[in-house]
């Protein structure tokens, strides 16, 4: 623990949360011009050059705009909500790698912990902690419709952590570690047919739909679903401690891109400028490049698929995480296990992952399967509940 | 008299412990919790002052403290809060607490773990009924305690009567009480690089405690076929 050890930790710090707040400022205009985009309007153009500038209003109205604790709320808890949402958001980003790790500069790390051999086990382990901020929030309101949406977002975040978890547990198998760099240069050295999105198609599909049900994304945002619940969690947020609670659900988003970046996608690596051993002047850049270009891709899809797909009613919601989600993420565990265990090629397992995927595919819509001596019936139900006949 | 004076530190922090938990209870008759909480510190200082000898490293000395102050801490207003969701809460600041001590200890993974499965789902879980069943306050023998001295004199010898079992197990003769590392290092835990993290954890479950760890997953098993058979609505009822 030298002292140079330290001021290089607290450089990449202020890079990495530096880079994070103006990229997500950012963001929320990509999104807002996007869905003008898609609904054929403009969106907002007026400040600075096409818009440009929009962030910077926006965040200095969020400043300045009354900041009202309605006199209701139980104040210490209203407090601490945004507070808990925003550090779990911040805090997540600390092990992921932004770049290539070991070919960083001596004056900053690409990674702002490097050596917490937990991995992947510390972002679950700080994403459970991030639903507090939800519920507390909802709660402290003093409000049906608040507390609905935060009991749904609980509801539906502590469903979906697990699918998440269990998704990975394929890709950690095939890596033999729980560190994301180890991870990322176990694809990079087998170029790009060694990304893990070929070798495992269904848990990158998993590990997507789940982490948008954990941002709360659209199809997936019950728990704010504004036609029910007005804002639902957030609805008596005003002015910062709203900003805070989108705050917290941006960094969420870009940690949750940068994993399925680094996990699938191969992170850094690309196609001849960028494999694990090209060298060049400036290949560090080029990597950072890739691979930020790689997150933006992902978090542009995430907000292409808000104006896609419409959103969940809450039973389907749980019955595709635990109906769904889990069957399928066990089985995927079971194919990668038995190839690892028996040195089958490395093709049999997408064509294990195309298998579970019909195989569920054929027991969801054929409609009727038997569970113990009744029939449960999935496809003929209006109201879409199960309807148990026995 | 001789072993009194020999446990002398523990038994006034005990007493303190004991008279900072009575004066933190809600009751009728006193409204302020205000004593309570000055008492706070000094008895945190005594649990630190019996617990730790410092080893030198300061880092590592102020990690300690926070971690242990703060499962202190949550544990004590766990018990004391009138409200179940303050209590909820202050058990999860607890578990935290716990898990930086297991950090500390290099058992990240357990740390990792604990978190997940106490402060991320069983607490959730706690926090999500007291909101569904309790929209209003308790009512009034609900919100004080009933016993609160017989329960807080029994709790302490407890607590004494295991710290006490500990230094006779594993500390050395002529500590106050904290436990000598290395020779809990060099006698009983086997000495890894790896040790805590989840490889030396994964292997260590499923070499040496093979046993215990198919027990306890053939009792999950049945627990959750249990629960299965249990939960259906049926149309001539459960089970």
């Amino acid at each position: 623990m030298s002292w140079e050890f330290f001021l290089v930790t607290l450089i990449t710090i202020g890079v990495a949360f530096g880079g994070l707040m103006g990229t997500i400022a950012y963001l929320i205009l990509v999104e807002r011009r996007l869905a003008a985009f898609i609904q054929d309007r403009y969106g907002p153009n007026r400040v600075g050059w096409a818009g440009l500038l929009q962030p910077i209003a926006d965040g200095a109205k969020f400043l300045l705009k009354e900041d009202v604790i309605p006199g209701y709320v139980n104040k210490t808890l209203y407090i601490l909500g945004p507070s808990i949402a925003v550090f779990t958001a911040m805090a997540g980003f600390a092990i992921v790698p932004f770049g290539p790790v070991d070919q960083a500069p001596s004056w900053m790390r690409f990674v702002i912990a490097p050596d917490v051999n937990i991995g992947m086990i510390y972002i679950f382990c700080v994403g459970s902690l991030g639903v507090y901020g939800v519920i507390l929030g909802g709660w402290a309101s003093n409000n049906k419709y608040s507390s609905l949406g935060s009991m749904r977002a609980s509801a539906q975040v502590v469903s979906y952590e697990i699918p998440l978890g269990m998704s990975i547990i394929g890709v950690v198998l095939m890596t033999s570690s729980l560190s994301l760099n180890d991870i990322l240069m176990h694809q990079a050295n087998q170029g790009v047919l060694g990304w893990n999105v070929w070798t495992q198609p269904l848990a990158l599909l998993i590990f997507f739909v789940s982490a948008l049900a954990e941002t709360n994304r659209l199809p997936f945002d019950l728990s704010e679903c504004e036609q029910e619940l007005v804002g639902g969690f957030h609805t008596e947020y005003s002015s910062m401690k709203f900003a805070l609670y989108f705050l917290g659900e941006y960094a969420h988003i870009i940690t949750v891109c940068f994993l399925t970046a680094i996990l699938f996608f191969g992170g850094w690596q690309f196609p001849l400028i960028a494999e694990a051993d090209s060298a060049y002047l400036g290949a560090t850049l080029v990597k950072v490049v890739v691979l930020l270009t790689k997150v933006l891709m992902i978090i542009l899809l995430i907000m292409f698929i808000r104006w896609t797909i419409p959103r969940f009613r809450f039973d389907q919601l749980m019955n595709l995480a635990w109906l769904g989600l889990i069957p399928m993420a066990a089985m995927n565990i079971l194919v990668v296990m038995t190839a690892k265990q028996f040195d089958w090629p490395i093709w049999t397992l997408p064509l294990g992952s195309l298998a579970i995927f019909v195989a569920a595919g054929l027991i969801g819509t054929s409609g009727k399967f038997i569970v113990s001596d009744q029939t449960v019936d999935f496809s003929e139900s209006p109201e879409g509940y199960v309807h148990v006949h026995s | 008299m001789n072993w009194v004076s020999e446990n002398i530190a523990l038994i006034v922090t005990l007493v303190l412990l004991g008279a900072n938990i009575l004066l933190l209870f809600p009751s009728t008759g006193r409204k302020s919790g205000i004593p309570g909480f000055l008492l706070l510190p000094v008895t945190l200082a005594g649990l630190g002052w019996v617990f730790l000898q410092p080893t030198g490293d300061i880092v590592r000395d102020l990690l300690f403290y926070m971690a242990g102050g703060t499962a202190v801490l949550g544990g004590l207003l766990m018990t004391t809060q009138r409200n179940p969701v303050y209590a909820a809460l202050w058990f999860a600041v607890a578990t935290l607490g716990v898990c930086g001590l297991f950090v500390i200890n290099s058992a990240p993974f357990l740390a990792a773990v604990t978190i997940i499965v106490y402060a991320g789902a069983i607490v959730v879980t706690f926090v999500f009924v007291i909101m569904l069943a309790q929209q209003e306050q308790g009512s009034g023998y609900d919100r004080i305690p009933q016993q609160p001295f017989l329960a807080t004199v029994l709790g302490c010898l407890l607590v004494g009567t295991m710290l006490l079992g500990i230094e006779k197990t594993f500390g050395p003769e002529s500590s106050r009480l904290s436990v000598d590392r290395t020779a809990l290092h060099v006698s009983s835990l086997p000495v890894e690089n790896d040790l805590g993290s989840p490889g030396g954890v994964g292997r260590s479950l499923f070499t040496d405690y093979l046993f215990a760890v198919e027990l306890a997953g053939t009792v999950l098993l049945v627990a959750t076929i249990g629960a299965i058979a249990i939960a259906p609505r049926r149309p001539q009822g459960s089970l």
